[in-house]
């Protein structure tokens, strides 16, 4: 980190944006079109700022370094610095992320857009604000804005749930708003506590206080700031025990939505993740604990998948599960832990972007995703059908697709740290994503219908057949050169990891 | 002997709203109540902050004229607490309102607001 932080103008914006989309398209909320070019405008200018933007800070507030003997501030590149600020950074990981959620963000309000006759703007709005919040987690460094941006995070998700419209989705939204309740609450007692510990809410700052002096007894109040955090990242990922409540929001939603919660969701888990094993990753039995509830998590969910018979359900499980690969990697820690995980989370919000479309376009169809009925679409829609066992093939980790590739990453990382159990598991896991979708694949597209009564004829939107297929192009691209993005991850992973010591 | 001092008591009065606040939002079946008990719940959490950033004696963080460096350091009080106390209102007061309008739509649908019967599990 440097003594001196710049204040990049394009690091804000990536937050500023949005938030102002959200409210314009609010207040022209009965324009169809001009919302729909105010939000497609917008999303491609954030993909373009996430590109061009160059790498560094955005400083808030706070001071620069204080030299404790004589009270007075620093401006001495060399002195060791102590911020006390809260920050945005801007690196290669963050550009990454931002860079491919901004790419979904685009597809997803192309079709949302398209598809919607009702309450365009106000979800619209909710779509903007779901991003600004994942783009905060992404690129904060301070715990202050962590915290904020985790409950923007969840009211928006309920925002979102609530768009569908059925009674099942306001459901949702109530229980998963009470349980945002009770982990905000937790987050920001983590903050206090660490807070109150070392007296910084800038992360690089605690991290330096905890590593410089001697907790003794005290780091009993870190492993408890560290159960409240834990209780968070659980939340925001829908990980194991709360896995039914997260999978019920992604069910609920539109597809489309589902593709964008997914996305803000695995973003996050992987952004509060390194700062978990950061602040707490050298406590004993931290890591451990982090690496249970994924391996849970992983397993719950492709279970849960497997006993589904609607296919938004199966995929709300696989997500589920597939949230438990991501952190399996970064509850390793390890360089290679770190770089599958945080590349799964970027495959993974990749291909499963493909599938939710391809789930979308179903409702163009008749709206039937309940795998009890047949309804033979391969001959209806044979290039839907091919790009469903694309989608499918990716989300299996089947080569050449981006899938194998960071699955291969995490089970060489698992192995490499002595647990090949774990490596079992996320093969496991693998082989039964295979089968959940491959049998809802089989009874919607492949097998004959059995009635007579004609599947409802459909025109597709354009926005969302080229959404799949540039979504499915980019599974491709990246199996076949996963250096791609890898050579984004690694440096970051190589700082942050810690190795592994069982 | 532990010394009674405002701050374990302002901790004790802290446990006891977030204790209640969970109590609440867990057994109680009523969405409205529930909705109540974390309102209880959020405002234990402020308090918990509150005490947190309590110090005895201590000064507005402002450094006045005639203060020496020292003197400001002993005695002002952590601005972050009280940011955070303020954030956490606002966002409180955000989730209440998200809460209520979610329970009103319930009620509209199923006329009832008790949980177990609004709660229960469907899909479409």
């Amino acid at each position: 980190m440097n003594a001196y932080p710049s204040n990049l103008w394009s690091i804000p914006l990536l937050v500023v944006i949005p938030i102002l989309v959200a409210v314009v398209v609010n207040l022209v909320y009965n324009r169809a079109r001009l919302i729909k070019v105010i939000s497609i405008a917008s999303a491609i200018c954030l993909a373009l700022i996430s590109l061009i933007s160059s790498y560094g800070y955005h400083w808030f507030t706070g001071q620069p370094a204080l030299r404790p003997e004589t009270l007075t501030f620093t401006f001495d590149p060399g002195f060791p610095a102590w911020r006390l600020a809260l920050e945005f950074y801007f690196g290669p990981l963050q550009q990454v992320m931002i860079f491919v959620m901004s790419l979904i963000l685009i597809f997803v309000v192309a079709v949302a857009t398209t598809g919607l006759t009702k309450r365009q703007g106000p979800y619209m709005g909710m779509i903007f604000l779901l991003f600004a919040s994942a783009a905060i987690i992404i690129m904060v460094n301070d715990f202050y804005h962590l915290w904020i941006a985790v409950e923007i995070g969840s009211l928006v998700v309920a925002g979102v749930v609530v768009g569908s419209g059925t009674s099942v989705s306001h459901k949702a939204a109530l229980k998963y708003t009470f349980f945002s309740a009770l982990s905000g609450a937790g987050l920001a007692v983590a903050l206090a506590l660490i807070l109150g510990l070392t007296g910084y809410s800038n992360i690089s700052d605690a991290i330096m206080y905890i590593q410089s002096v001697n907790l003794g007894e005290m780091s009993v109040i870190l492993y408890v700031a560290f159960g409240f955090f834990a209780l968070s990242w659980i939340y925001a990922g829908g990980l194991a025990p709360i896995h039914p409540l997260k999978s019920e929001v992604y069910g609920a939603s539109f597809p489309h939505g589902t593709a964008m919660l997914q996305t803000q969701s695995k973003l996050m888990l992987v952004a509060i993740g390194i700062v978990m094993l950061r602040v707490f990753g050298n406590l004993p039995f931290v890591r451990e604990v982090m690496l249970a509830i994924s391996v849970i998590t992983m397993m719950l969910g492709v279970i849960m998948a497997l006993i589904q018979t609607d296919f938004r359900w199966i995929l709300a499980y696989l997500i589920v599960s597939h949230s438990g690969l991501v952190t399996v990697g970064i509850s390793l820690g390890t360089t290679d832990g770190l770089t599958g995980g945080i590349f799964q989370a970027v495959n993974d919000v990749i291909y499963m972007t493909v599938l939710l479309l391809c789930c979308e376009a179903l409702y163009y169809f008749g709206g039937k995703t309940s795998t009890r009925y047949s309804l033979g679409l391969a001959k209806k829609a044979p290039w839907l059908g091919m790009a469903i066992i694309l989608g499918t093939m990716a989300a299996s980790g089947i080569p050449p697709f981006n899938g194998f590739q960071s699955e291969i990453i995490l089970i060489q990382a698992a192995l490499k740290a002595g647990l090949p159990e774990v490596a079992a598991v996320i093969l496991m896991v693998s082989v039964t994503t295979f089968i959940a979708l491959f049998r809802a694949i089989y009874r919607l597209f492949l097998k004959p219908p059995e009635t007579s009564e004609p599947v409802e004829e459909a025109k597709v939107p354009r926005s969302l057949y080229l959404g799949l297929w540039v979504f499915v192009a980019i599974t491709l691209i990246i199996g076949v050169y996963p250096n791609i993005v890898v050579s984004f991850i690694k440096p970051v992973a190589e700082a942050v990891s810690i190795p592994w010591y069982l | 002997m532990i010394e009674v001092t405002i701050q374990l008591l302002g901790f004790i009065a802290a446990a006891a709203l977030v204790v209640i606040g969970i109590a609440g939002m867990l057994f109680l079946d009523n969405l409205i109540k529930k909705i109540i008990a974390f309102t209880l719940l959020s405002d234990g959490v402020n308090l918990l902050l509150v005490a947190l950033g309590y110090i005895e004696g201590g000064i507005v963080p402002i450094l006045m004229p005639g203060m020496s460096a020292s003197e400001f350091a002993a005695r002002a009080v952590l601005v972050f607490p009280v940011g955070i106390v303020l954030t956490n209102i606002v966002i409180g007061v955000s989730t209440t309102a998200i809460l209520v309008a979610l329970a009103i739509m319930l009620y509209r649908r199923y006329g009832t607001l008790k949980a177990s019967k609004v709660l229960k599990g469907e899909r479409r």
